[in-house]
């Protein structure tokens, strides 16, 4: 039987299709339809649908995320323990800025007259003290109806130890047909805050997922659709709908996926992703896997749950440059965005650093997005230029000094990532994607001492590429919250094995094979008191040797140990993972009697830390593996730049990655 | 401009110092051991030139902005620091502000002399003294608890088990203590690494000269901000309830006269040191000095002691606002600091009309309790502060239930809270009509019901019972405080300041102030 198996990945400009059909990839892109993101799928799928049955579909969709960072899509309500009703306002107690005399609003996803308290009680060790009064259930429930309230969040007060009494009243709303988000299922974890705002954001966008999924399932007809969500694995239609919160960051979880295929290939399986954007860059550390946080915000909330790492900055080609009143020379936080755009666009007049580029000569003027679109040099120049002379500096020097301080910018997000959670960036490749990231990645690289810099192939589709790579991945917690010392082995062992068995029944749901399963244990740990926790992998020693690991990691992590200290189990956790059919990529051989001057487009002036130089820019399509050369030199294609700078040195791979590296 | 830096570098080393600070707080977050550090992130961190001035300080207390340069100055001039030395200090006379904030110092050692220091200030939650908590109802500051003068806990890399072992003998939370003082070795230890590693990228004379230049930079902008006020000299008071032993008003006032990108900023006229914990040291009203005036700054700079120098501050020694040796000062930090903050932006808004907003809750709301408990066969103690309504001003209301002005700590989530300790949260909401009437209404206090499981003793440090928060403008004062006990059926109202045993199923209910409103509110139509 035929199967065309199809990652579809929804931007906001762009939806892009990567095809896998009888062990062959290709590629496509379709403008984005914003007011309904199905259109542009449906389109573009139009003639693998027409062709008959076996069509796999895997979708990374922003619907969630947008949907919450516009706060549109639904009307929900939030019951909690009596007593509590103001939790979403109140949060942690504190203000956004500190510095600011006027406090900076914050408002909460349910409207205060729909949030409603419950008498009931569970304790912190899980004893139901108290039960909800089935007459104000059902009333809560006829009060709900008659507001129009498509969904409700149930969460309560230690309800992470027993969820009884959510799953009472949960019972109730949903027999009056509510949508139903219970904060015990979907996270038993303590932390009544992050908790119940994350069960609202769930409820939140119930309603949402489901129109968006109806409409796109409308015009599917039999080909099986899978969503992926914000960890590296992807879940079926009816899981999403019940727990659309998985799926609010899924954009950049793709890229990851997609980005540590190609890495392994390449012979750098621990590598740094580096996305940087027009407004915005995305980073993320994969010391061989891919590494996963619970400390997740999007907007405004809070999601404790097992997402990819990747921390945004917001900063990008387009952010502006300019002189604050104290006299230094700042980039961003504002940024010119697509529309105006830089200045080098034609319509603002404000320098970002893409404009810095383009001065520098790090951009192929004549070949911007592919030659697709004009740019006007001489405009970046005259915006650098009056920049130039507030701070005395030659336009050059404030080009570099933009470059310069757009790249320390970026090196703080990778520090973030990498030395802030105890890895240390020499050890790491830095693997560049994005519209903007290859003029930058070079410096980056070697001001981190990182080992190379790896540009692949096909840089724009590498989230929907990523999609085919991915998984079908389940999630399974609960809370612990015993010392080691007084944890029965048995006891864990057997909340292991049942975590695992749903894993397994959920597979089989999703159509998986026995043999295609895969679970992974690991322990969330930390010191008895402490407030974060540690993932440590359950130990091939078993649980004889938990703590040890754990004081590993930990000091690791944090530089000390605290050999004494008592060692506390706070979530247990499975993983579970059904491995979907893999692509092999394939060598390419190099074209026998090739050079890299067959390539070459032209010669253009670049500057470089104060120093005029010439270089070649070539055309990457006509690189032929094997080769390589120096900097100074450019290389393009239709999606990206890639600037090689003097005392550097490239080398195109059998996967037509390039690959470049700082001389001795 | 004024000197000579490079606009390009001087926004390079911006950047460096601050995420030096910043990167430092992320590690004591972490791996502090206490809630108040862990959950409520009650501490902060900054980077130090060899003179003790703050280069840049991380986005976390302001009231440690202007104690903590006092505590490096003091430990330099206390002792000789070597490399690889971690000292200590929490002497309100000599550095600290009050005792349980103990600050750790570490130098940074280039070419064999200390060229820098990384300092971190944490809130410990018990300090020992006469109660548990270490927020006492005392008189003198050797009742409030352990007193650290700057010494080392570290020496030349190697920790000083004696020092640390009397530290501990002399708290109810040893362990917990031990965690907090390790996390914040390891915090100083980090920030140490990343000024080293600048050291060798830029090489130290440019450090150093950058580390001049930051501060004349955040100087330049507190000028420029000064001087879009009108020349002239803005008075104004207000009082504290009380000193928690009599129940005399406690006066602070305060006469701004700003002049050319300067500023005077006069406390003669505020009481003297009184004999409760109401007592500020200099240290903390330098601390509220700059929080206001950075305030007024919109821009995101780095605060350092460049703030400090278009300022004079004229607080003779013995005042409520400069207190002496050996005046208890447990609650000069928290609520005092606060008053200081309303006093000055009460002046400030007569100078800068429609720019100031009413005053907010005016206090923290310090909760502390202690006690045994049984099941767990341990003594524990705790500490936390609530947030209240935010002044309302001019563009918008005020936000309501959340931190305002000298502290942004975190609550502890009340699931940890129940876990851990032999009590209950029974309620945890908004109070509802206790923001100022006004044109923008002040935002809402909160309240929080504490239910005992076991006999406890809990100490309130509280303010804003007596005098309510100002409104501006026209607009109404916030409602104010109350501490109610609820006892077998009976309310007590307790005072500001309060020390009581509570026995198990009892009941502490606080009602935190509303802030200020801005602006007359608009008149009702129908008529009464």
């Amino acid at each position: 039987m035929r199967i065309v198996r199809i990652g579809v990945d929804t931007g906001g400009t762009f939806t892009d299709f990567v095809i896998s059909e009888n062990g062959r990839l290709s590629t496509k892109k379709l403008p984005s339809t914003p007011d309904d993101p199905s259109r542009a799928i449906l389109e573009g799928l139009r003639e693998y649908l027409e062709a008959g049955p076996g069509l796999v579909l895997i979708h990374g969709t922003t619907v969630a995320t947008n949907a919450l960072l516009e706060r549109k899509g639904s009307k929900i309500a939030l019951v909690t323990t009596k007593g509590f009703e103001d939790i979403l306002s109140i949060g942690r107690q504190t203000r956004r800025l500190l510095y600011s005399l006027k406090g900076e609003p914050r408002i909460p996803l349910v409207q205060r007259d729909l949030c409603f308290g419950i008498a009931e009680r569970t304790t912190a060790d899980g004893t139901v003290e108290r039960t909800p009064p089935p007459s104000a259930v059902r009333t809560l429930a006829r009060t709900l109806v008659r507001r129009g309230v498509e969904a409700a969040a149930v969460s309560f007060i230690n309800a992470y130890a027993d969820g009884t009494n959510e799953e009472a009243v949960a019972a109730e709303l949903e027999r009056r047909g509510l949508l139903v988000c219970v904060s015990s299922r979907l996270l038993p974890e303590y932390r009544e805050y992050e908790r119940t705002s994350t069960t609202a954001v769930n409820a939140f966008l119930m309603p949402v997922l489901d129109r968006y999924l109806e409409s796109l399932e409308g015009g599917l007809d039999k080909a099986s659709l899978f969503i992926m969500q914000s960890n590296e694995g992807y879940i079926s239609p009816r899981k999403a709908r019940k727990e659309p919160i998985r799926t609010a960051l899924s954009g950049p979880a793709g890229g990851v996926v997609g980005s540590l295929e190609l890495a392994r290939a390449a012979g750098f399986p621990e590598f740094i992703s580096f996305d940087m954007g027009g407004t915005s860059t995305d980073v993320s550390l994969v010391d061989g896997d891919i590494r996963r946080t619970n400390e997740n915000t999007v907007g405004d909330f809070p999601i404790p749950l097992p997402i990819i790492d990747i921390h945004s900055v917001g900063a990008g080609g387009g952010s502006i440059a300019h002189i604050d009143s104290g006299g230094s020379l700042r980039v961003g936080p504002r940024s010119a965005g697509a529309d105006p755009g830089p200045a080098c666009y034609g319509r603002g007049e404000d320098p970002t650093v893409t404009d810095a580029d383009l001065v520098l000569g790090r951009i192929d003027p004549d070949y911007f997005l592919g030659g697709r679109m004009v740019i006007e040099p001489e405009r970046s120049r005259a915006a650098i230029g009056r920049l130039a002379v507030r701070i005395r500096k030659t336009t050059l020097e404030t080009a570099q000094g933009i470059v310069d301080i757009a790249n320390a910018n970026m090196e703080k997000a990778i520090r973030v990532i990498s030395l802030e959670r105890g890895f240390d960036p020499r050890e790491f490749a830095l693997l560049s994607f994005g519209g903007a990231g290859g003029m930058h990645a070079a410096d980056l690289a070697a001001s981190l001492r990182m080992k190379a810099v790896l540009a692949p192939q096909n840089a724009g589709v590498l989230s929907a590429f990523g999609l085919l790579l991915a998984d079908s991945i389940k999630d399974y917690s609960r809370s612990v919250l015993k010392t080691v010392e007084k944890t029965d082995p048995a006891v864990l062992e057997r909340g292991l094995q049942e975590m695992e068995k749903r894993g397994r029944r959920d597979l089989a749901e999703d159509g998986f094979a026995l043999q295609a399963m895969f679970f992974e244990r690991s322990v969330d740990l930390r010191y008895l008191g402490q407030s974060y926790e540690i993932n440590v992998p359950f130990p091939p020693g078993g649980f004889k040797s938990l703590a040890e690991e754990f004081h590993r990691l930990h000091e690791k992590t944090y530089a000390y140990r605290h050999a004494r200290g008592v060692v506390e189990i706070v979530t247990l956790r499975v993983k579970a993972r059904g491995a979907a059919g893999k692509i092999r990529l394939r060598k390419i051989p190099p074209r026998p009697g090739a050079s890299a001057g067959d390539a070459a487009r032209k010669i253009q002036a670049i500057h470089y830390r104060g120093r005029a130089h010439k270089g070649p820019v070539y055309d990457r399509s006509r690189l032929s593996p094997g080769l390589r050369f120096d900097g100074p030199a450019l290389v393009v294609d239709e999606g990206s730049t890639t600037f090689l700078p003097p005392g550097f040195a490239l080398r195109v791979d059998g996967y037509h990655n390039l690959i470049i590296r700082k001389k001795e | 401009m004024r000197k000579s830096g490079d606009a390009i570098e001087l926004e390079i080393f911006r950047n460096l110092f601050i995420s030096i600070a910043e990167e430092m707080g992320a590690v004591l977050g972490r791996t502090g051991l206490s809630p108040n550090i862990k959950e409520r992130k009650d501490y902060s961190c900054a980077v130090f030139n060899r003179r003790g001035e703050t280069l840049a300080q991380g986005s976390h207390i302001p009231v440690h902005l202007g104690a903590m340069p006092l505590s490096v100055q003091a430990a330099l001039g206390a002792l000789t620091f070597e490399d690889g030395d971690l000292v200590l200090v929490n002497d309100p006379y000599r550095g600290g502000t009050h005792l349980p904030d103990i600050t750790a110092i570490s130098p940074v050692f280039v070419r064999g002399r200390p060229a820098f220091f990384t300092a971190n200030r944490a809130h410990h939650s018990d300090v020992g003294g006469m109660s548990p908590g270490s927020m006492p109802l005392a008189t003198e500051i050797f009742q409030e608890g352990l007193i650290l003068p700057p010494l080392k806990l570290v020496s030349r890399g190697r920790l000083n088990e004696d020092v640390l072992n009397l530290i501990l003998a002399n708290v109810r939370t040893p362990e917990e203590r031990r965690g907090d003082l390790l996390a914040q070795i390891a915090a100083c230890e980090k920030g140490r690494g990343r000024v080293l590693e600048a050291v060798e990228k830029f090489g130290l004379d440019q450090v150093e000269r950058y580390a001049g230049l930051i501060q004349d930079y955040t100087e330049i902008f507190l000028r420029k901000t000064l001087r879009t006020i009108s020349p002239g000299t803005y008075a104004f008071a207000d009082f504290l309830d009380n000193d928690g032993i009599t129940e005399e008003p406690v006066r602070i006032s305060v006469r701004i006269t700003v002049r050319g990108g300067r500023a005077k900023i006069d406390f003669r006229g505020s009481s003297p040191q009184v004999k409760g914990g109401v007592n500020a040291n200099a240290a903390v009203t330098i601390s509220a000095v700059l929080y206001v005036f950075r305030s007024l700054i919109e821009e995101d700079i780095p605060v350092n002691t460049g703030l400090l120098r278009p300022l004079e501050i004229v607080a003779p020694p013995g005042l409520i606002i400069s207190a002496r040796f050996p005046a208890a000062t447990a609650a000069g930090n928290v609520e005092t600091s606060q008053r200081i903050v309303d006093v000055l932006l009460g002046a400030l808004a007569k100078a800068m009309p429609g720019r100031i907003p009413a005053a907010s809750q005016g206090t923290m709301n310090n909760i502390a309790l202690g006690g045994i408990d049984p099941v767990r066969g341990r003594s524990f103690a705790y500490y936390e502060t609530l947030g209240g309504g935010m002044g309302a001003s001019r563009e918008r209301p005020g936000l309501s239930g959340v931190h305002t002005h000298m502290t942004n700590s975190l609550n502890t989530p009340l699931e940890s809270l129940e876990k851990y300790l032999p009590l209950r949260i029974r309620a945890y909401s908004l109070r509802p009509g206790s923001g100022g009437a006004g044109a923008n209404r002040g935002g809402d206090g909160l309240v929080r019901e504490y239910e005992f499981g076991v006999p406890t003793r809990v100490t309130i440090m509280s303010e804003r019972r007596v005098f309510p928060p100002y409104g501006l403008a026209g607009g109404g004062p916030g409602r104010r405080g109350r501490n109610i006990l609820i006892s077998k059926g009976r309310r007590t109202v307790l005072g500001s300041k309060s020390d009581v045993t509570v026995q198990a199923g009892d009941v502490i209910r606080i009602e935190t102030p509303g802030g200020g409103g801005y602006g007359p509110p608009a008149r009702k139509k129908e008529s009464r």
